[in-house]
């Protein structure tokens, strides 16, 4: 049998109780800018039951007319990443220059853009239920400089 | 409290904890997150560094640190599964990883999948020496592993309360499922999704299935078993159905099972299925006597 010695059980017993009142405190008045901690918003938000489902994406024309997604595979940026800086996009939509220049490295063969856009897709729901109605909305685009 | 605290396991139950621990460092790193190395192309403009990034002055990163990051942790992880040197090791993987991970979520999207996955790479080192097959028991092997536990449960008992916090009780009655389905459904929620009431059951069914989990620690060991089966289940309906693995919270919760009898168990089906006609077990042997002797 391992035992602790008292100094040992002390200091874990510490450790334990602050990590678990940092939790509760996080939880309470905390952000999502205390990770690793609290608090644990993933879908927490309120959604009232008629709200229609936003479905943001970003996409492109490319220089020979064709309409492409810029999605994390092409960007490495992940949508929620993208979704949060939807506010900034639309205000200033020559930002989405970060997201061409992303897709640009990572895509050096591609097809070159002509245009990116913030599209916003709403999908209807009623009574927490998808209608399976949807309309998009383009919240910014940026002629890219040739 | 104390008695509960320091509840005594076998020292093989972390170690083989700790090597699968280890092991799924290294398949995040390529299999379930490869998108935080990718931040290595992202403009240095969307870098939001969160508060402990700033408290502690971490750079910015750049391709060349996240690359420097990505190959010492994996080296780290895969070094550390051989079970050596557990404290030096130990450390330098939640250390990177920790840095991995404030990396990945600094661009404006947190996720909360590995907090008690967190907390288990924080703790492990403190459990020093252990082997697989050790069955002595330790207090500091119990304490991390509860730990790890309390984790686990504090991940669905607060995001319940994330859930009154931001949404209130209206969060039951709420989208919040049909908005997740029309963003990141599967063909199988497509299908659930337009049932009358399947939604809301599920939501009120999730808020009471979150607010009840603290009552896996008055629940006898048997139960117990059985309630971690219903977390892991609950999982793989997430899974089905809005495709969230939340698989660094999977392997966090491996530390409610009592994995060195599994290991045994194991050992001993392997063992009594090899054993051919010609070499029966010697008269009197247990087989589980001669697995341990094999595993030593």
């Amino acid at each position: 049998m391992e035992t602790l010695t008292p100094v040992g059980r002390a200091v874990r017993v510490v450790v334990t109780l602050t990590g678990v009142a940092l939790l509760f405190v996080t939880s309470t008045w905390g952000s999502d800018d205390h990770f690793p901690f609290a608090p644990f918003r993933m879908y927490a938000g309120e959604n009232p039951p008629n709200e229609p489902a936003p479905d943001p994406r970003i996409d492109a024309t490319t220089v020979d007319g064709r309409v492409i997604v810029l999605g994390q595979r092409q960007t490495g940026l992940r949508r929620a990443e993208i979704e949060a800086k939807q506010d900034a996009f639309a205000a200033n939509p020559s930002l989405l220059c970060e997201v061409a220049k992303a897709y640009d490295e990572r895509n050096p063969a591609g097809p070159r853009l002509a245009e990116v856009r913030y599209v916003l897709r709403l999908h209807e729901i009623q009574a927490s239920r998808p209608t399976g109605r949807h309309t998009d909305k383009v919240l910014a685009a940026w002629p890219v400089p040739k | 409290m104390s008695k509960w605290l320091f509840e005594s396991v076998p020292k093989g139950r972390v170690a083989i904890f700790r090597s699968l621990a280890y092991l799924f460092v290294a398949l995040d790193l390529v299999v379930f997150t490869p998108w935080v190395k990718d931040h290595a192309h992202a403009d240095p403009a969307l870098y939001e560094p969160l508060w402990v990034a700033r408290v502690l002055h971490l750079p910015t990163p750049t391709p060349l640190l996240i690359n420097v990051i990505f190959w010492a942790l994996l080296a780290v992880s895969l070094a550390a599964l051989s079970n050596r040197a557990p404290r030096l090791l130990g450390w330098a993987v939640f250390a990177l990883y920790f840095e991995w991970m404030i990396i990945a979520m600094s661009y404006g999207k947190v996720d909360h999948d590995r907090f008690a996955f967190l907390v288990a790479l924080a703790v492990l080192p403190t459990v020093g020496a252990a082997k697989w097959g050790d069955r002595r028991p330790s207090e500091k092997a119990g304490w991390a592993l509860r730990v790890v536990q309390i984790g686990v449960v504090a991940t669905y008992f607060l995001a319940s309360w994330a859930k009154l916090r931001y949404g209130g009780p209206d969060w039951m009655t709420g989208s919040v499922l049909a908005r997740a389905i029309l963003r990141r459904g599967t063909d199988l929620a497509h299908w659930i999704a337009p049932i009358p009431g399947a939604l809301i059951g599920a939501q009120i069914g999730i808020m009471a299935f979150e607010l009840a989990s603290p009552l896996i620690f008055f629940l006898p060991q048997r139960w117990r078993l059985r309630a971690v089966a219903f977390f892991y289940s609950f999982h793989l309906v997430t899974i089905a159905t809005i495709t969230i693995s939340f698989a660094p919270h999977l392997v966090a919760m491996l530390s409610f099972l009592p994995l060195e009898r599994a290991l045994e168990r194991a050992r001993s089906r392997f063992a009594s299925g090899a054993r051919t006609p010609s070499s029966p077990a010697p008269p009197g042997e247990p087989a589980l006597a001669r697995n341990e002797q094999t595993s030593e």
